[in-house]
């Protein structure tokens, strides 16, 4: 919205004030200024002239030249191609040499053969509108010729252009007057008061009537006759198009000026076409239709407001007219409108209608109806004094709940003090009088009384400190209606650049990180520099047209959360899973990079995302009264229950006594009602890919070498174990079944069942101990492999981080290192190359190695190598026991002891078929001695 | 076998054996070859071991002497091959001390180098700047019921604001959060009075995306709550915050008012352009002031909602957008490049 500076200064004199400074502090106080635009410059040398003769041109049929009366008794003949020339017009004329806003040069020189000294203008060659068809018709200017362009029109301005989001919450502000209190109010000049005037006729205009349950708050109405429609005035045509507004002609032009100036919208019938005489304010009927002023048909519903004739809808009410009682070149006799309406209901027909405008964009601001009589009023003299000839013939009628009155004004409490505690100013910066006049300025009443302060320091005089403040009716519908609302009205005219920045005085406790978040960044970091991947935050939507094309199914019966109004149909599903939408990710990059920056090791893609997943919850569990609702995961936001303060819960239990039912059940119960929520987990998803370069025989999808699915899980479980040890937890177990007594968990990440995991190349990620079961790791099956763009293997894991939380910590000891030397033992066991590593070491492992019998001995069994034979036939695997013993060096009987342990207390490795070639015990490491 | 004197005949066999390997150990080139001399000089089958062999087919006036010689011989050549060797060792390091051909400009060596997102590093920072002032950094729910993200907020249900917020509505009932805002009533029910938060984290809304558009978005939400809280408390923590996380001293902010059903008054909160430093220039559109988060004083409702008696607690509340501070700080052009999870984008943080 633009706000004219000229027409401001019709309301509050600013004389002396530099409209362009005043703009910033305007910004700071009421509404945000997108811009500030000055017209005039440029236009100096544009005078008014008149056309005394026109001649045809000798070499162009459509070019005429007129002879100009440019005052000072000096004539000029210039070439015109308009076609609206005409003998007796006024027009703007421009004499050579000058640049125009527009851009335009205009120059002494020959058109066509002619001399053309200047030229005559357009709208748009001043830069005044877009109207470039004609020439600017400058009637109605009772000025000489002569006469500089911008004084005879007032086209001179400085435009504001208002960002309408800063006034949603102001009523009062979408008209010029509302807006000059506030400059006044900021100035603290007068504002001058509007001239309401006007010689009205007797009788109704129309039977009118208003239902009670119509939504109209106050209907006026009156009726013009004599009314010859025609442009409106020149300096009216221009400020209108400043202002944004296409002029059509004097009658709608005076609707929207009024509109422009007090903000309450009008409209304006021609009284031939409201039928019977009657106009009815009422809600639309069942299956009733109207056709707008844009020429569509609008269905109407029972909750919408019309107005009505006789026979049917005429207008929709506080939106837009209708087609047909529209006001034409030969209207002669106006019904004028001017009404208030319910806020919501505007808003909502037209937001159901998708008709958003000027009229309703006002009106759902919740208009102060007393509006309405102060728009008729000055509508009925402007009207008069744009249409010569139109007298007002009746009363102006006023109907409607609000009729006569508009918003009641309302009072508000507070005190002096409290103001000034909430902004943070003392009673030197802000006096009593001041906030007083302050308010005054605004609009607002003040009334003071004897309260105690809230504080003496804040307090001027404490017999003046409570304060009654009557809210100013333009104010009071839905603005400022309680104390807190307030505030603003001081601050702001204050100047909340004038506020003292003060620091804060708050009790010194050590700040509460829920141990989760803790871990997110952990674990961020831990693999970003320990593992070299990198993060990603991907959406929270699902786009199915990827998962369909990889075929990445979360499993029978797991079920995402939908989405009611999707952004595009593929992303209508929260994600359930963190590693599909990564494994897309991976896919793009394996497409995208060209695998040298991806990774510098090779064609590799390493990603890991950090999010949340969705999780919808089964019925059962959403019902609280259901047993078993306890048992749903925790939604554990690592936030304990209240923290027992220093006041305890005790205030808060008292305060929620004393609050009325409803109010209560905005608290704590509204919140117990609640819909519940859907399981929200942590989860880490991890995911590395390699391209792979095509088969032997030059096939796009190869199936990988068994090396690069190799590589990729050895740098999947690198990754793992990182986590592991960021975690603070011990090396994760790796095992292609659940271990026996582990603890699943209730919504697995990913699902065993997802279409996408490998059937045989997966394992669950357990905890250290074999107890807890904290996520998936797997190589994508090979449906999936075969469905990427580029050949390629992925390796993905999914890690539940409230699981990770939950699995036993890694102890840790500040032991010192060994003092004496240790040795070291390889044994290699042959086994069925179905047995994996982890279990042959955890077999190893399990072996007690190191009892007393053993000399007190520390065992410590390592993985050193796996070798498989060639055809997958065999596996060999090679461990090491490393041996130290407290106080002395490990001797060969030692390890003979040790080895003899292994041999017969080897029970799981027997029961895994396991055979060993038993090695030589040869003490040591290396030489090494001990310190002495 | 004529001889002068006794024993003159090997005597001179030996000068001329430990002149030979004297000239050879001078000649041997690096450690290499030092060693198969010592192997063919004093190994099993070396010539000077094979000397020591012959003293049985001396006679035996001789053998003592032969002996001593010989002994004295494989002393002596020990002595010229560890000396030969200490040299040669000598000119290795020195020849490295004097090595100006180690290509040290030569580029890392190939391994994978990962990348922290750059909005996970900007949270990071501004969660130090709070947490160090004693403010809780807590994480809430993104899927959230409309009474966290509307009712609790003073946006009650015919309120025009729930249609600017775009929300996304889910098949349950419950919604994608527009704002970290639906953390503040959890919060005051989680903590006791008084107490700092903030909570940082993803919001979504209903709308179109382009480049400075996206349906999901980062942001922060701070709150205060204690008996006592001004706009002048307000302005100091905002002036605090934004000297620490744009690392400028001098930054200058600006509040003026701003709507928001859930503070009273509301503000808009605006730096002064960095770029321009004030005069106009494109990137604060020639306004000299970039806005830059809304803020404000906690609305009495909202407390009542989050179990506070508004007549005894007070609060200020901010949301600041990391998505932008992100774009801000490292000149991003286009939002969409932050979640599109584009490692060739990435690499660069």
């Amino acid at each position: 919205m633009n706000l004219s500076w000229r027409w401001l200064g019709e309301f509050v004199d600013l004389g002396g004030v530099d409209a362009i400074a005043f703009a910033e502090r305007f910004t700071c106080a009421v509404a945000e200024i997108d811009g500030v635009h000055c017209i005039g410059p440029g236009l100096e040398a544009v005078t008014v002239a008149d056309v005394v003769a026109v001649a045809a041109h000798p070499n162009a049929d459509k070019l005429r030249l007129a002879t100009l009366d440019v005052g000072g008794g000096r004539s000029v003949t210039v070439v015109c191609g308009a076609p609206v020339l005409r003998v007796g017009m006024r027009v703007p004329f421009v004499a050579p040499g000058v640049r125009l806003p527009s851009g335009l040069e205009v120059k002494d020189g020959d058109v066509r053969g002619v001399r053309s000294p200047g030229m005559l203008a357009s709208e748009r060659d001043l830069g005044l509108g877009d109207d470039h068809g004609g020439l600017l018709e400058l009637d109605g200017c009772a000025v000489p010729a002569g006469t500089p362009f911008c004084e005879a029109t007032g086209a001179d301005d400085v435009l504001f252009e208002i960002d309408n989001k800063s006034i949603t919450h102001r009523p009062d502000l979408w008209g010029t007057y509302g807006m000059a209190r506030e400059v006044a109010a900021l100035l603290d000049r007068p504002l001058r008061p509007l001239d309401l005037a006007v010689g009205l006729g007797s009788g109704d205009p129309v039977r009118l009537q208003v239902g009670s349950d119509s939504h109209c708050l106050r209907y006026l109405c009156a009726r013009l006759d004599g009314v010859r429609v025609g442009p409106a005035p020149v300096r009216l045509r221009l400020l209108l198009r400043r202002l944004g507004v296409r002029p059509i002609s004097n009658i709608v032009d005076a609707t929207n000026l009024v509109m422009l100036e007090t903000g309450n919208p009008l409209h304006a019938f021609d009284a031939r076409f409201v039928r019977g005489g009657a106009i009815e304010v009422r809600r639309a009927r069942p299956g009733e239709a109207l056709v707008t002023l844009d020429g569509s048909t609008r269905a109407l519903e029972p909750t919408d407001c019309v107005i009505a004739d006789a026979e049917g809808p005429v207008a929709l009410a506080g939106i837009m007219g209708g087609a047909d009682s529209e006001i034409r070149p030969d209207t002669t006799a106006v019904i004028l409108e001017a009404a208030a309406f319910d806020a919501n209901a505007i808003r909502k027909t037209a937001l159901r209608l998708g008709l958003r405008t000027e009229s309703s964009a006002r009106f759902e601001k919740a208009l102060d109806p007393g509006f309405a009589d102060v728009a008729a009023r000055r509508f009925l003299q402007r009207a008069l004094a744009v249409a010569p000839g139109a007298r007002v013939t009746s009363g102006l009628a006023d109907a409607g709940p609000l009729a006569g009155r508009g918003q009641a004004p309302i009072v508000l409490h507070t005190q002096a003090s409290v103001l000034r505690e909430r902004l943070g100013v003392t009673p030197a910066e802000l006096t009593d009088a001041w906030m007083d006049a302050a308010y005054g300025r605004l609009g607002f009443g003040v009334e003071r009384s004897p309260v105690a302060a809230r504080s003496a320091d804040l307090c001027e005089d404490p017999a003046r400190d409570g304060l009654a403040v009557t809210v100013p009716p333009w104010r009071a519908t839905r603005d400022v209606t309680r104390p807190e609302d307030l505030i603003e009205e001081l601050g702001r005219v204050y100047g909340y650049g004038n506020v003292r920045s003060e620091a804060p005085r708050v009790a010194a406790r050590p700040p509460h990180v829920p141990p989760l978040k803790r871990l997110e960044r952990d674990l961020r970091l831990a693999l970003v520099h320990g593992s070299g991947l990198t993060e990603v935050l991907l959406y929270a939507f699902e786009d199915e047209a990827a998962r369909q094309r990889l075929g990445l199914d979360d499993g029978p019966g797991c079920t995402r959360l939908g989405v009611r109004n999707p952004i595009a149909s593929e992303l209508r599903h929260l994600r359930r899973n963190l590693a599909p939408n990564l494994l897309a990710a991976v896919e793009r990059n394996l497409v995208a990079g060209d695998g040298r920056q991806a990774s510098r090791r090779g064609w590799q893609v390493a990603l890991f995302e950090l999010g949340r997943a969705f999780v919808p919850v089964p019925a059962a569990a959403a019902d609280p009264a259901e047993p078993g609702a306890d048992e749903r995961p925790s939604l554990d936001f690592g936030v304990p229950a209240v923290a027992q303060g220093e006041r305890g819960p005790g205030e808060r239990a008292q305060y929620l006594d004393q609050l009325e039912p409803e109010m209560r059940a905005g608290t704590e119960t509204a919140a117990a009602r609640r819909r519940p929520l859907p399981w929200q987990p942590v989860r880490l998803a991890i995911a590395v890919g390699e391209r792979l370069g095509g088969g032997a025989d030059g096939s796009k999808f190869a199936v990988p070498p068994r090396e690069v699915s190799e590589r990729l899980w050895a740098e999947l479980t690198h990754a793992l174990a990182v986590v592991a040890r960021a975690a603070h937890v011990p090396p994760f177990v790796l095992d292609r079944a659940l271990p026996a007594g582990a603890l699943p968990l209730p919504v697995a990440p990913p699902d065993p069942d997802a279409t996408w995991l490998h059937p045989s190349r997966r394992a669950w990620i357990c905890s250290g101990d074999g107890q807890h079961v904290v996520g998936l790791a797997t190589l994508v099956h090979p449906a999936v492999r075969a469905a990427l763009s580029v050949p390629a293997e992925v390796a993905v894991a999914e890690i539940d981080l409230a699981a990770l939380l939950a699995s036993p910590p890694r102890p840790t000891l500040g032991r010192a290192p060994h003092a004496w030397p240790g040795s070291a033992l390889d044994v290699t066991l042959h086994v069925s190359p179905a047995l994996d590593s982890g279990a042959v070491l955890a077999a190893v492992q399990s072996v007690p190695l190191a009892g007393a019998d053993a000399g007190g001995l520390v065992v410590d069994v390592q993985w050193v190598a796996t070798f498989d034979a060639p055809g997958g036939t065999a596996r060999a695997v090679t461990v090491q026991l490393q041996c130290r013993a407290h106080g002395r060096t490990v001797t060969a009987a030692d390890l003979d002891a040790v080895l003899d342990r292994l041999e017969h207390g080897g029970e799981p490795l027997r029961r895994m078929g396991a055979r060993w070639d038993r090695p030589a015990p040869t003490p040591g490491f290396g030489a090494r001695t001990p310190p002495a | 076998m004529a001889t002068d004197e006794p024993g003159a005949d090997w005597r001179t066999e030996l000068d001329q054996v430990q002149a030979r390997w004297q000239a050879a150990v001078a000649a041997g080139a690096d450690v290499a070859a030092l060693r198969t001399l010592e192997v063919d000089a004093l190994g099993k089958k070396g010539e000077i071991t094979a000397l020591v062999r012959r003293t049985g087919a001396l006679p035996p006036d001789d053998r003592r002497a032969f002996g001593a010689a010989v002994g004295a011989l494989r002393g002596v050549v020990e002595g010229w091959l560890a000396e030969r060797a200490d040299d040669l060792q000598a000119a290795v390091l020195q020849a490295e001390l004097d090595d100006s051909t180690f290509d040290v400009g030569r580029p890392a060596a190939a391994g994978r180098v990962g990348h922290v997102h750059p909005l996970s590093q900007v949270q990071a920072e501004v969660e130090d700047v709070f947490r160090s002032m004693g403010f809780h950094v807590l994480d809430y729910p993104e899927v959230d019921s409309d009474f966290s993200n509307f009712e609790s907020l003073n946006i009650p249900s015919w309120h025009p604001a729930r249609e600017m917020q775009d929300t996304f509505w889910l098949d349950d009932g419950n919604l994608l959060r527009t704002h970290t805002s639906a953390g503040q009533v959890r919060a005051m029910h989680a903590f006791e009075a008084p107490f700092r938060a903030v909570f940082p984290g993803k919001v979504f809304r209903y709308e179109a995306t382009d480049a400075s558009h996206e349906h999901t978005f980062h942001q922060i939400e701070g709150l205060m709550i204690d008996r006592v809280v001004s706009v002048g408390h307000l302005l100091d923590s905002m002036r605090t915050l934004l000297r620490a996380i744009l690392r400028d001293a001098a930054v200058e902010v600006r509040l003026r008012p701003g709507y928001f059903p859930f503070v009273e008054p509301g503000f808009e909160l605006d730096i002064r352009c960095r770029v321009c430093g004030g005069g106009g220039c494109s990137v604060c559109k020639q306004r000299g002031w970039l806005e830059l988060l809304p803020c404000g004083l906690v609305h009495p409702n909202v407390l009542r909602a989050g179990g506070l008696d508004p007549d005894h607690w007070q609060g200020w509340a901010f949301g600041l957008g990391l998505s932008r501070l992100v774009m801000m700080r490292f000149g991003v052009p286009d939002v969409r490049l932050l979640l599109a999870g584009d490692v060739r984008f990435l690499a660069q943080f």
